[in-house]
């Protein structure tokens, strides 16, 4: 346990112990984040913080009140869970809130790297230039960021919980683009900077950005599709979004509503939330400090289980699967660390199976029309291509599409063994990518 | 305050800075949810700290820090300089910015009755009253209710000698009531969807709304789209409601007016625009019935202040007069790019980040005309009311909303109420088919309190006046 987290837990035991209520928990979240954004092919922003900031719930009877600061002095702690007390004999009594949860042991994992906490002002402008480089020796323009974060999460109550973990977090971002409409991007999530080729992933976005130039039109239809794996990631983060919890299942608002043992996916398709995975990001226990248990969601396209809390652990008759989010949260429990199976492809393989189709780099502005068949419409960006006879053709200008991703999803015909990681340092997806057998593009840009 | 503001201008300048800004922000919030009867969340929250941003070797710098003891806060002015100076590891022009008068001055929101003196009790009463009433309607198996209080108090202090200080206060909520069906979600919001209406100003906020008063019509209404149709597809002429063309003008006007991401500051996270600098006094928007402002000084609007974090004083200046693209919303290092002064539009969302351009009161214009007479006017067509999704592209073109709920136009008359009723357009094309604006009577400024940008991320509260407006030949219906 390193010298922040014995700092965050001795805030915590104060906080539960100040507060003046049948039960308390405290959530304290330290840390310090610095981003570096580029555009135009120059730094235009550069910015760094530090914070930490504690979160009170309490409760008397079955009544939760929750109240936050940032600030620690015992002036502004004592105010803090004074404020939280005062909340909880506010509200009406909750007959279905089961308590705080009892302690249990988390599974320890050593989440943060030391290049990462090296990693300075300096480094990331290092960085910068040399994805800058790569599109300016082109005759191209890179924007995007460099952002390195370092956390520590510590949580306890008084019923015995007393948990804490910490972790770092690189995430660079880079969009090349060029003046005949192309454009490319390349991403890079890790807890570890040491791991970061900057060179090598401004080449990769410059190189997609040439390739994308002087795209056409494509006539509005349902194609056969290859999704790169950031194109997946966000289908998979509305999956979660809309469907993977307890709260959505027990409303009637999700997918998996009514559907628990039936195959609904395909049978080639298998999405699980593990944040004990050797390569998970994040903390390995969730806002209660619960340990978060794997929760296979859907097994070889066959509906699982939903992610709970203890709220609807409790209200639904169902384990506590240790993914509660901060509290007062009016989401339910969420999965933050999904994984998608990987399958034996390259993503050339799966390009090479498709006669006429399209491939997406990733999407943009994707949002929920309706919830339970996960009708998404959205935006193609940074590289879209025709696929004919098996190969990348010609580029297209980004379309539109609107589609159940329940249905994309029933007909996948192919993953890659290769995943990514897409998100960030407190929970990030791990996915393929995949070839879909339909996909409805509504619309394109100008 | 000022002292500690002053000393970290002082020591920026001291360290190499050639322009130094610092902001004290301190802001307390107040949430209460209330879902299916149960109150869901009682949330009080305070943060405050110190924000220096710094121009050193010619670029940016910023650091901020949550300790308000002198010598964290010098040492983080410092750092502020160190890092402007790694910036410039990478060569680019010096920043310039546009001139800005030199300031001292206190600006404060209206509030009538300051919401954090009423109580959590009252509050909580009439959250639960409202969704008692929405859950006597059978049908309705959700319900959820929502208020939300900010404080905000704001120093500025800068290197050109401004100090000034700020103090606002602002009130939201609303309620929603959601009927399930067999793989439908239909949900029915009232003032807003998405968080309600909000405004600058308190308790009485809270009190015109008459969330209790509206609960029996927002149920029925959710109660009546489960057996409602899908909406029709096709192209129709459509009347959209002013809640819906508030975040029509929000998506589609207010981000591609913002010159930094017209300039490409946004273009690897929120994306361009498609407006080029030379659009300027020649691209024709939208037809001659639309005319859009950017409004800092509409009184109790989310969107106003008295200087923005720039020091730049509130302003209203013309985005679109009469259908041709007249203006951006800018900085003082934006505005230089188009020969400009700025116009007041930098905002941040609190003491750790730094301001970015972000919409203010962004209107279209009301025009004449009542809503009935419009829609006696439309032969065959679609209403629609109350966001429900919304979608645009990278420049700010292709773009798809779904609304709540709509009705059948028929010779001038609604008809049959519809379900998810969604539509698409190209933006200039859209605004150029826009055909009539409701009169000033059925014109309101629309609080939104969730606009996301950069990178952090930062939440900006603003609004949008907006009356119903006609659009003639838009595709309805998309997937359906």
């Amino acid at each position: 346990m390193n010298e922040q987290e014995r700092f965050a837990r001795d805030i915590a035991a104060r906080a539960v112990e100040m507060t003046d209520a049948h039960q308390a928990e405290a959530v304290v979240a330290a840390g310090s984040v610095a981003l570096t954004r580029f555009a135009n092919n120059l730094i235009h922003q550069n910015v760094a913080e530090t914070d930490m900031q504690v979160s009170v719930r309490a409760v008397v009877d079955s009544r939760q009140g929750v109240a936050s600061t940032n600030h620690l002095d015992d002036a502004s702690l004592a105010a803090c869970c004074k404020a939280a007390a005062r909340a909880a004999r506010s509200a009406p009594k909750d007959p279905d809130f089961p308590g705080l949860p009892d302690p249990q042991p988390v599974a320890q994992a050593d989440r943060s790297r030391q290049a990462s906490l090296d990693f300075d002002a300096n480094a990331r402008a290092r960085a910068a230039r040399s994805i800058i480089d790569q599109s300016a020796a082109r005759g191209l323009t890179a924007a995007g960021a460099v952002r390195v974060a370092a956390h520590t999460l510590a949580i306890a109550n008084s019923r015995g919980v007393d948990v804490a973990a910490s972790n770092t977090g690189i995430k660079v971002t880079v969009l090349s683009s060029g003046t005949h409409g192309g454009s490319g991007w390349a991403s890079f999530t890790s807890p570890d900077a040491a791991e970061l080729a900057a060179a090598a992933l401004g080449d990769e976005a410059a190189t997609l950005a040439e390739r994308s130039a002087d795209p056409g039109g494509l006539e509005p239809g349902s194609y056969e599709v290859v999704l790169a794996p950031e194109a997946v990631a966000d289908i998979a983060d509305f999956l979660a979004y809309v469907g993977f919890s307890a709260r959505a299942v027990a409303e009637g608002r999700s997918f998996m509503s009514g559907h628990a043992g039936e195959k609904v996916l395909s049978e080639m398709l298998t999405i699980a939330d593990d944040a004990l995975a050797e390569h998970a990001m994040g903390p390995t226990f969730d806002f209660e400090g619960v340990p978060k248990q794997r929760v296979v969601l859907v097994d070889g396209g066959v509906i699982g289980r939903p992610v709970t809390d203890s709220y609807w652990a409790a209200r639904t008759g169902s384990p506590n699967t240790g993914h509660a989010l901060p509290a007062p949260n009016p989401y339910g429990p969420m999965p933050l660390n999904l994984e998608i199976a990987p399958g034996e492809a390259t993503i050339d393989e799966l390009v090479a199976g498709v006669k006429r189709g399209v491939y997406v780099t990733r999407f943009h502005y994707v949002n929920v029309e309706e919830p339970v068949p996960v009708v998404l419409t959205g935006m193609t960006r940074d590289g879209t291509f025709m696929i004919e006879g098996g190969r990348l053709t010609k580029p297209l200008k980004n379309l539109r599409f609107t589609q159940s991703m329940v249905d994309a999803l029933a007909d996948v015909r192919g993953i890659t063994a290769d995943r990514r990681f897409v998100g960030g340092e407190m929970g990030a997806s791990f996915v393929p990518g995949l070839r879909l057998g339909s996909f409805a593009f509504t619309g394109q840009t100008d | 305050m000022r002292e500690l503001l002053e000393a970290a201008v002082e020591a920026a300048t001291s360290a190499g800075a050639t322009y130094t800004d610092v902001r004290f922000v301190d802001t307390t919030n107040e949430e209460i949810s209330v879902a299916n009867g149960r109150v869901e969340g009682v949330e009080s929250s305070a943060s405050s700290g110190i924000g220096v941003r710094v121009i050193a070797e010619g670029r940016w710098g910023f650091a901020a820090t949550s300790t308000l003891e002198p010598d964290d806060v010098t040492r983080t002015a410092r750092q502020a300089v160190e890092i402007a100076k790694a910036s410039a590891l990478v060569a680019a022009e010096p920043v310039h910015l546009s001139e800005v008068p030199i300031v001292q001055d206190r600006w404060e929101s209206p509030c009538e009755r300051d919401p954090f003196d009423i109580s959590l009790e009252d509050k909580i009463a009439l959250l639960l009253a409202a969704d008692e009433t929405m859950r006597a309607e059978e049908a309705v198996s959700l319900t959820k209710a929502h208020l939300g209080f900010t404080r905000v108090r704001k120093h500025f202090a800068s290197s050109i000698g401004s100090y000034i200080e700020q103090r606002y206060v602002e009130s939201g909520g609303g309620i929603v009531a959601y009927a399930i069906g067999e793989g439908d979600v239909l949900p029915r919001s009232y003032p807003n969807s998405h968080g309600g209406d909000w405004r600058q100003g308190g308790w009485e906020v809270i009190e015109a709304f008459d969330l209790a008063g509206n609960a029996a019509r927002v149920a029925d209404q959710a109660a009546q789209l489960l057996s409602a149709p899908s909406c029709p597809a096709g192209e129709l002429d459509l009347i959209i409601d002013g809640s819906q063309i508030a975040l029509q003008v929000h998506e589609s006007i207010g981000h591609p007016t913002e010159l930094d991401r017209v300039l490409g500051d946004e273009a690897a996270f929120a994306g361009t625009s498609f407006l080029r600098t030379q659009d300027l006094g020649e691209l024709r928007y939208g037809s001659e019935h639309v005319t859009v402002t950017a409004d800092a000084t509409v009184p109790g609007s989310l969107g106003s202040f008295g200087y923005d974090d720039e020091g730049v004083p509130a302003q209203r200046d013309y985005l679109i007069k009469d259908g041709l693209f007249t203006g951006f919303q800018t900085s003082r290092e934006s505005a230089v790019a188009i020969g400009r002064a700025s116009n007041g539009c930098m905002r941040a969302d609190g003491w750790n980040r730094i301001p970015l351009i972000r919409m203010t009161t962004v209107s279209l214009e009301p025009g004449d005309g009542s809503f009935d007479d419009l829609v006696a006017d439309t032969e065959d067509g679609l209403y629609v009311e109350t966001n429900n999704s919304w979608s645009i592209d990278d420049r700010r073109l292709n773009f798809q909303f779904a609304c709540e709920i709509g009705w059948e136009i028929k010779n001038g008359k609604l008809g049959r109420m519809v379900k998810s009723p969604n539509y698409t357009g190209i933006t200039p094309k859209f605004w150029n088919a826009c055909d009539a604006v409701c009169s000033q009577d059925h014109w309101h400024v629309w609080g939104l309190p969730n606009c996301g940008k950069g990178e952090p991320m930062q939440v900006a509260h603003v609004a949008h006046g907006a009356a119903p407006a006609r659009f003639r030949g838009v595709q309805v219906g998309v997937g359906k």
